[in-house]
């Protein structure tokens, strides 16, 4: 640790920092206060943003369903994920090396490529405005993504631990759930954090198949306008609370995160 | 690594996520197909056309416009980026009660919502209630991103900076963490400088992490989206307006149903490209791991 | 070269307890091959961190050449070290790895690049790795790998002591051996002082010219292979050396005993000692010799070695009045039989310590 590089983490840190402070403060000033006069430090803080949030059912209701199709999108990419992963790291099978790679492929495909063949899809099988809309979109780059990243860490599993189960009589079920799975905890946990780092913070697709049922966060953001221009103070407060659910996932999984990106797996 | 035997029973292992990713890769991908070689007039009348829209949006000057904003725009953040990261993660205390903190710090960028990134660079580089717009205005720079292109790239490529140089700084992280203390006290032994610590003990560490980190970045800043969106609209005018907007202007704003599927198409294609390069050398790498054990 | 002497050397890592290296005292000859011996946890690993530099005496000097070198980093003591497993410049060539601790001090030691060259080829060829300077690390054997990280710490002709540190760990079972001879012939070769960290008695025993035999932070005995072997100063060095090592039995000889008066045993309670090939078997279950210690039992097993002028030999287990005992020999007697256990010789320990030698007449 060069001292150069200490320096440049520390003013990195503080460049890092400035944005979110503003954020913070917007958050604890009325609308009016923040267009009438310019403070670094505001003089006069108040909750009633958060409040806003709170108590309004158009604010909540859209965090509600955000983390519902997040929720959603991350189940449905793990239970899928586990027996491909698994597969992957334990056999080889005809077309396993193009399979693999052409699941990458979708992790990497542009979402704008595909607004309107899902516009039009979801539209005609009725699942439209419906969280599963979402989370199914979601789940073309991160079902791929959690293959890979699960594959990755089950292959440094030693394929003893499958035969030591198989010779102590246990069935495959018995030991894929009992034994396997609790194994790779750490895995999962890792797994679960690139599912939620993609599905939270996507907008695109969020919304284009959502309408007035299913808005999410995302949504309710980009279209905070009222007679007065927009509502600096109850946006930034908004905007605050959306970075509270990825704090808490980094929190829990702080231990692993470091491992799962040497996997280079991202 | 494990001996694999080979097993076709796999592919029930595998059906799910192939059931998945096909309903909402192919199906929609062939759609995108379909349409790009037809002109749709209405829902009734549709007329193949081969690789006219093809030919069209190659030849648009808009499109060239736009790909040209993308690559510099691309390439500015990557030549920031990728070197600031490996310092960064060169700067973080290994282990330690700091670690932890920093690297959730690090971290907290890359999980907010795209939209919200776009809108704390809103609130924050605006001329008249943002910390950095008033700021830079007070020191004398009549800085305005809204009216100025120059200022509205430098506000966006600073934006994404911010976003994500975490991303490579973590990369860069788990690589350097991944070098054994011996190695450093072997390059202290040999009387080893700064500068050749850093060229021979960590470089060739960091070598497999950075190609996946700049593929990465390139593949992702090249689909940019809501940040831009968020912030100036693809404004002023079209100064920042980069191929993702352009594609979903032409597809939902103005239901030109045939070029913006020959659009998305070409857009595909390249991003296969970038995408089969980063399959290869990530491949190339696992294969490479395990020490070899070769005969005498 | 340099010979270095440890004076009442001892470390406590911060806020522990206890002190991981009780005060040491050592003097190792300019040249010499010692080796540190012990199980894990002994501080062999803190004794050589210490030596290299990583680690800073709690109470005592480390001397190179009678200068006190105990506040100074590992690359100003101008010392080498070899690992577990070998660490290589990845992106470099072998000659480069090679060249690399004299290219890099260039400045200090005044070497031109073809004064590099030189020595590098003349440590590829002691090493016997000429055909593989061009190629990179990654193409190598562990082996080889390993080869060469005994090479890098021996291309500098000023280094005062190369350490290493159990370097045969990571190197596959069937090459061991080659490797600790190449170490042996080059050390006597080039004169250069090597310590040798191990706790695998084989590679201690036949590298080194003398042995420090470790346990809980303390230097039991220094001594030659031979003399650890035949005098170990203390019951662990006995017990610890030799496969099987030393068979204890405690004593308490009576004031009239004639046995062990005869070969004046002292009549305090003490331990004698015997390794497994200074006694022998007698079929029967008396005593033949009244003037041998002996004792009687009955075999529980038999480990076959070998043969000897046509007789099977190997190590028999027997259990009796003295408890378990390990005998090495001719096989005399199937399991179950009943066996005595005679004594050429035997040493006698009193608090673990060292007493005397008794031989038989």
């Amino acid at each position: 640790m060069t001292s150069v590089s200490r320096w440049v983490l520390v003013a990195y840190c503080i460049y890092l920092l400035l944005p979110l402070y503003w954020l913070m403060t917007m958050a604890l000033r009325s609308n009016s206060d923040i267009t009438g006069q310019f403070e670094v430090i505001p003089s006069n803080p108040t909750l009633a943003n958060f409040a806003e949030i709170f108590s309004n059912p158009v604010w909540y209701q859209a965090f509600g369903n955000s983390l519902n199709y997040v929720v959603l999108n991350t189940l449905i990419s793990i239970c899928v994920a586990l027996p491909a992963a698994y597969v992957f790291s334990r056999y080889r099978f005809l077309g396993d090396r193009q399979l693999f790679f052409w699941l990458l492929t979708n992790r990497m495909a542009p979402p704008a490529v595909f607004l309107l063949p899902f516009f039009q899809l979801y539209s005609s099988i009725g699942l439209f405005d419906t969280p599963l809309a979402v989370a199914l979109a979601h789940c073309l780059f991160t079902v791929p993504l959690s293959v890979w990243i699960l594959e990755g860490f089950m292959s440094g599993v030693p394929s003893e631990v499958d035969e030591m189960a198989k010779i102590d009589g246990h069935s495959f079920i018995y030991f894929f759930f009992r034994i396997f799975i609790p194994i790779n905890r750490g895995a999962i946990g890792v797994t679960l954090f690139f599912c939620f780092m993609f599905s939270w913070v996507e907008l695109l697709l969020a919304r284009t198949l959502t309408g007035s049922v299913t808005k999410p966060i995302v949504v309710v953001m980009t279209r905070t306008v009222s007679a007065s221009g927009l509502d600096w103070g109850v946006l930034a407060a908004a905007g605050a609370l959306t970075v509270v659910p990825g704090i808490v996932v980094v929190w829990f999984v702080r231990k692993h995160l470091v491992k799962g990106f040497a996997l280079g797996r991202v | 690594m494990i001996n694999k035997p080979y097993n076709n029973r796999a592919w029930l292992g595998v059906l799910p996520v192939l059931l998945i990713v096909a309903f909402s890769a192919v199906i929609p991908l062939m759609t995108v197909v379909n349409y790009s070689v037809q002109d749709i007039l209405d829902f009734n009348s549709r007329f193949y056309v081969g690789l006219d829209w093809y030919r069209e949006t190659l030849q648009d000057p808009r499109f060239i416009e736009a790909f040209g904003r993308q690559v510099l725009f691309s390439l500015s953040v990557l030549a920031i980026e990728i070197p600031l990261g490996i310092l960064v993660a060169r700067g973080l205390p290994k282990n330690g009660a700091w670690t932890s903190v920093l690297l959730i710090l690090l971290a907290i960028p890359l999980l907010i919502p795209w939209n919200v990134v776009g809108t704390i660079w809103q609130i924050y580089a605006r001329s008249d209630i943002g910390l950095l717009g008033v700021g830079l205005n007070e020191l004398g720079l009549a800085f305005n991103y809204t009216s100025n292109p120059t200022h509205a790239w430098l506000t966006l490529i600073a934006m994404d900076v911010w976003h994500w140089t975490s991303l490579v700084a973590l990369l860069a992280f788990a690589g350097l963490t991944s070098v054994p203390p011996a190695y450093y006290q072997a390059a202290e032994l040999d009387g080893a400088s700064k500068w050749q610590v850093f060229r021979y003990v960590e470089m060739p560490r960091l070598g497999g992490v950075l190609v996946i980190a700049v593929l990465l970045r390139l593949m992702d800043s090249f689909m940019i989206y809501t940040e831009p969106f968020v912030l100036t609209g693809g404004g002023p005018g079209n100064a920042t307006t980069f191929l993702s907007q352009y594609l979903a202007t032409m597809a939902v704003g103005q239901f030109d149903l045939g070029p913006a599927a020959a659009f998305s198409v070409i857009y595909f294609l390249f991003i296969l490209l970038f995408c089969w390069i980063f399959y290869n050398s990530v491949m190339v790498e696992d294969a490479e791991e395990p020490e070899g054990q070769r005969r005498d | 070269m340099a010979n270095i002497t440890l004076e009442e050397l001892s470390f406590t890592y911060p806020g522990a307890a206890q002190p991981t290296l009780l005060p040491i005292s050592v003097e190792i000859k300019d040249g010499e091959a010692f080796a540190l011996l012990g199980a894990s946890g002994a501080g062999k690993t803190t004794l050589l961190n210490l030596l290299s530099g990583l680690l800073v005496p709690t109470t005592g000097r480390i001397l190179f050449d009678g200068v006190d070198v105990s506040e100074q980093s590992g690359s100003q003591r101008n010392l080498a070290q070899v690992f577990q497993f070998p660490v290589l410049y990845e992106s470099l060539t072998v000659a480069d790895n090679l060249a690399f601790p004299l290219s890099a001090r260039k400045a200090d030691n005044g070497l031109s690049g073809s004064d590099i060259k030189a020595r590098v080829a003349k440590i590829a060829g002691e090493l016997d790795i000429e055909h593989l300077l061009k190629r990179k690390p990654k193409a190598l054997s562990l082996f080889q790998k390993q080869l060469v990280a005994i090479g890098r710490a021996l291309v500098r002709p000023d280094v005062s002591v190369v350490l290493l540190d159990e370097p045969l760990t990571a190197v596959e079972p069937r090459t061991k051996w080659q490797l600790r001879q190449s170490l042996k012939r080059l050390q006597q070769e080039l004169g250069v002082t090597m310590i040798y960290v191990t706790h695998d008695q084989t590679e201690a025993l036949t590298f080194a010219d003398r042995v420090g035999v470790m346990a809980d932070g303390n230097i039991l005995q220094t001594a030659s292979p031979q003399e650890v072997y035949e005098h170990p100063a203390q019951e662990f060095v006995g017990f610890f050396i030799g496969s099987p090592g030393m068979n204890f039995v405690d004593i308490t000889p009576g004031a009239g005993d004639n046995v062990y008066s005869h070969h004046g045993v002292a009549s305090t309670a003490q331990r004698l000692g015997f390794r497994p090939e200074w006694a022998k078997l007698v079929k029967g279950a008396v005593a033949p010799e009244l003037s041998k210690v002996s004792w009687s039992g009955t075999v529980t097993l038999n480990q076959v070695l070998g043969t000897q002028d046509g007789q099977p030999v190997g190590i028999t287990t027997v259990m009796g009045d003295a408890g378990e005992l390990k005998v090495r020999g001719p096989i005399t007697g199937a399991s179950g039989d009943k066996v005595v256990v005679v004594l050429d010789r035997f040493i006698s320990f009193s608090n673990e310590k060292y007493m005397a030698s008794h031989y038989n007449d």
